[in-house]
């Protein structure tokens, strides 16, 4: 993710070091993250379409983007099945999802 | 499935160790000022927003969050009344703050320095809120964490909610003690910018006069409007972004839809200066005395105002400006611009000025969905115009009877008659051109409004029936253009004046009497053969029957079957005269026609007294007639048993061919086409040697015609000029008992057939005053029955009923026929509980006795 402005994808990055590169509607699913990318704010992030999630560690980011991308895909949708969430991962995706707004 | 999830480990979330938690508060605090200060100054790039939001999101964590709220209330307060306040105050010039004591008036030079300076002002002030609204946005953004664990989160979030419902749990626990009433911290910007921006006092050079950047800032968004009312060109945009922060801000932290302060402080001080405004510009308006102009102008106002709140200001203040310059400009105003001398609704009618009315109208009916004023205007001027035909035909009347008793030649006695049903066309003619005036009007300026057109209607039918002679007129038009000799019009032409006069006939509350008239002026086109053509009048009649009613029409059509039936009789009578042998030459060719006594309206010549009654019956007949007349009884009776046939010589005419023997010796052939009186006593004279004479006694006792028809005969035989068949002695024009006749064997025509019209006997005519009180008086007597008989068919049904019901059913009964005052009902049932069909019961109901 080297542009900003125009960056239709953005890279959000776990405590641990891993990243994932999301385009930029579905990154905004989290509200925190919506946020945290609103060009007119102009913040840090905004600027190099690279989020530091400190808070949160790979495997639960895994989890988070993938709730993302089916979240986006769903957006319109009714009857949509539910997904599948790893129970041992289910209280720190709460968390997360408190943290991300989602 | 449960026991295997049970066995799996739930990985329980990271614990938070290491610095104690008032360490890492004022950590993070620091670390806050600094960035929300970095926020204000357009710095934000540096700053991380992940970074805050965790910090924030690790103070509330630590249940600080009523502390962290707290602080950054203060230091946004603190930045507001410092920084923001500087920028702005210090954009306001002198200008602005003189501006605010003075009076318009004054400033009228100074307009351009003053609009300058004040878009300096309100650009600054713009800026200044954009850039705040801005940073509090941003503000709100990164402490979202904070704020949504304060507040409602609903409120500022909607539509992320259902997921977030689990959470709440979680969160009750870990973050306790929170005070959800407490102000947002976005509020408490805004109200702090509201307080300390928009609320500072401005100390000018005087220092008893304070003021505050508000008052300044209404001031000055009002002057600007005030420019573009008075046509210059503003900055819209600027005032519409100003306007918007008014309206973003709230008169209270709990920020109600009404406490807005735009809606609080602002409107009501626009709402204020504008009625001033316009009430000055509708005086003014008005004062140019141009109903038009004024119309436009205020037309033109509702769509600039329209715009202005569109653009400029708030769309909430749209219907309250319109009901504004509606209330100002149009209610107060509107009375006094319908009645405006020489320009105002009565000249756009007069002048057909459809433009005019068409904005008239719009503008009526914003104020007023019955368009009141507009209606009352019509109203008056078509009772006016209508008020003028009325006069105008009246006072041809009136100028008759003093000819009358001036001059009692024939000639003028003819003339006056037929200049009133010259009148009477006229009457309808001006009426139907007024009618078609109105109704253009109607459909072009008034879009074809019901409620106009009812008001409009309303008064034709008033001015029409306050000319008690309307339904003889209509009748008379009917006559004029159904009768033979109207070749100048064609059946179109025609046919579209009758339509024209049916709706006349709507308006017409007599329909009665207009049946009696109708009905005379039909009786005598048939029997003269005047009718131009039988379709016309059938067309006519169901053009009538449509309108009025079968009941109406079914008398007319029983005259016609009359008619019908008599050309069947006469037919027969020929083929009788044939059959029985006495078809020789010199016999009289008879054509008879055979009318039903209640039907026809021949009651004319019986009403004209009792003694010419007795008289007409008996006219002596000459020996041809009477044989002929009496051949034709014997063949009808003998068809018809238990009938009696009354022979009506005034109606009748006759074909005699004349010899005259001219001095020179010559005979001189002439067909006369002569009345059956005529006839009769020309007749006398054949008995009668060359030169000898009837005196009008002789001719009387003779004939025993009864003596207004023997006169008006006898005026017509002698006196008429071209038509004067008998000389008289002397030669004077009216007929005297000791006058002489001959019979003229002189006489010229330059056709063979002559036609003697009877004087004043053959056309329809408008009545002379005597004739309609006679109709006037059989009128109501024919109402009176009318009357008894709708009252005993309503109390035959009802049984009993209270006075006042009984009137005002008797009044729906008969309002198709005719309107009946109250009085004359009240004496109908007077009369009849006299001949005890009614009887009067305690508490004014009356009960049907049968």
């Amino acid at each position: 993710m080297d542009s900003s402005k125009d960056s239709t994808f953005v890279s959000l990055v776990s405590c641990d070091g891993f990243e994932y590169i999301l385009p930029y509607e579905t990154a905004c699913v989290s509200g925190t993250i919506r946020r945290m990318l609103d060009p007119t704010s102009n913040f840090a992030e905004s600027r190099s379409g690279r989020c530091v999630l400190e808070e949160i560690d790979g495997v639960v980011l895994e989890q988070v983007c993938k709730y993302l991308v089916y979240n986006y895909r769903a957006k319109n949708m009714t009857n949509v099945p539910d997904m599948d969430v790893p129970a041992e991962l289910c209280l720190e995706l709460v968390m997360a999802a408190d943290y991300l707004d989602v | 499935m449960a026991a295997m999830r049970a066995r799996q480990k739930i990985r329980a979330p990271r614990q938070r160790t290491g610095v104690t938690e008032q360490e890492a508060f004022e950590d993070a605090w620091s670390m806050i000022s600094t960035s929300l200060t970095e926020i204000h100054t357009k710095n934000s790039s540096t700053i991380s927003f992940e970074n805050l939001y965790r910090k924030a999101y690790a103070v509330i964590l630590g249940g600080r969050a009523e502390e962290l709220a707290a602080r950054v209330r203060n230091h946004e307060e603190t930045w507001v009344s410092g920084s923001l306040k500087k920028t702005v105050t210090d954009s306001i010039s002198k200008f602005l703050l003189l501006a605010h004591d003075q009076s318009a008036h004054e400033l009228k030079d100074q307009s351009t320095e003053r609009q300058a300076a004040g878009e300096k002002f309100l650009n600054a002030l713009k800026t200044t809120w954009e850039d705040h609204h801005l940073c509090m946005c941003m503000i709100t953004d990164v402490l979202l964490y904070m704020v949504r664990n304060l507040g409602d989160p609903s409120a500022y979030f909607p539509g992320s909610g259902a997921d977030r419902n689990i959470l709440t749990f979680l969160r009750q626990d870990r973050i306790t003690a929170i005070d959800r009433r407490k102000p947002t911290i976005y509020a408490v910007a805004m109200a702090a910018f509201r307080d300390k921006v928009l609320g500072a006092d401005l100390h000018t050079e005087n220092e008893e006069v304070k003021t505050t950047v508000m008052e300044v800032f209404k001031s000055t968004v009002l002057f600007m409007i005030r420019l573009e009312r008075e046509g210059q060109l503003i900055e819209r945009n600027l005032i519409k972004h100003c306007i918007t922060m008014l309206e973003n801000l709230y008169q209270s932290t709990t920020e109600e839809e009404g406490s807005k302060l735009y809606l609080t402080d602002f409107e009501p001080a626009f709402l204020q200066a504008s009625q001033d405004f316009y009430t000055a510009e509708g005086e003014r308006l008005l004062e140019t005395g141009d109903a038009v102009f004024f119309c436009r102008a205020v037309s033109q106002r509702i769509w600039e105002e329209q715009e202005r709140a569109r653009t400029t200001l708030s769309k909430l203040t749209e219907p309250k400006i319109l009901g504004l310059i509606d209330d100002v400009l149009i209610r107060q105003n509107i009375d006094q611009l319908v009645q405006l001398r020489g320009a105002g609704v009565k000249h756009m009618i007069d002048n057909a000025q459809i433009e005019g009315l068409q904005i008239i109208y719009t503008l009526n009916t914003r104020v007023d969905k019955k368009k009141t004023a507009l209606c009352k205007a019509l109203t008056e001027r078509i009772v006016e115009l209508g008020r003028e035909i009325n006069t105008s035909s009246i006072l041809g009347s009136t100028s008759k009877p003093d000819d009358d008793t001036q001059k009692k030649n024939e000639k003028t006695k003819e003339k006056p008659a037929n200049q009133q049903t010259a009148l009477a066309v006229k009457w309808v003619n001006d009426t139907l051109a007024l009618k078609r005036q109105f109704d253009t009007i109607w459909k072009d300026a008034f879009f074809s409004d019901l409620i106009i057109e009812v008001a409009i209607m309303g008064s034709f039918a008033d001015f029409i029936n306050m000319n008690s002679r309307s339904s003889e007129y209509l009748s008379l038009f009917f006559d004029d253009n159904l009768k033979k000799g109207n070749k100048a019009k064609t059946d179109i032409e025609i046919d579209a004046l009758l339509e024209h006069g049916i709706v006349l006939l709507r308006f017409v509350k007599s329909k009665d009497l207009f049946e009696t008239y109708y009905k005379r002026h039909l009786a005598r086109r048939l029997l003269m053969k005047r009718s131009a053509s039988v379709d016309m009048e059938r067309n006519m009649i169901s053009k009538m029957k449509v309108e009025v009613g079968n009941q109406f029409t079914q008398r007319i059509e029983a005259m016609f079957k009359d008619i019908t039936i008599s050309e069947d009789l006469t037919r027969g009578y020929r083929e009788y005269i044939v059959n029985t042998g006495g078809a020789d030459a010199n016999r009289i060719d008879l054509e008879m026609t055979v009318l039903t006594n209640t039907i026809w309206p021949l009651g004319e010549s019986k009403l004209s007294g009792a003694e010419d009654d007795a008289g007409y019956r008996n006219c002596v007949y000459p020996r041809e007639i009477e044989s002929l007349k009496q051949s034709y009884e014997k063949f009808y009776l003998d068809k018809h048993s238990g009938r009696k046939l009354t022979w009506l010589a005034t109606l009748g005419t006759a074909d005699i061919r004349a010899n005259f023997k001219r001095s020179s010796g010559k005979v001189q052939r002439y067909e006369l086409n002569v009345s059956t009186y005529a006839l009769v006593i020309l007749l006398l004279f054949n008995d009668l040697e060359d030169g000898e004479s009837l005196t009008y006694q002789d001719i009387e006792n003779r004939t025993r015609i009864p003596k207004n028809d023997l006169i008006r005969n006898l005026q017509s035989l002698a006196v008429a000029p071209k038509t004067r068949i008998l000389r008289k002695e002397p030669m004077t024009k009216d007929v005297k008992p000791t006058d002489k006749f001959f019979f003229n064997n002189e006489f010229q025509s330059q056709f063979v057939k002559v036609r003697i019209g009877v004087v004043s006997g053959g056309a329809n005519k408008a009545e002379n005053t005597e004739q309609r009180q006679e109709t006037d008086q059989k009128m109501s007597e024919e109402r009176f029955g009318t009357i008894d008989s709708a009252i005993v068919r309503i109390m035959k049904q009802r049984r009993q009923l209270s006075h006042n019901q009984l009137i005002s059913e008797v009044l729906a009964q008969l309002s198709a026929r005719f309107v009946p005052d109250v009085d004359m009902i009240k004496k109908r049932i007077e009369s009849l509980m006299d001949r005890e069909y009614l009887e009067r019961l305690p508490g004014a109901i009356y009960a049907y006795l049968a």
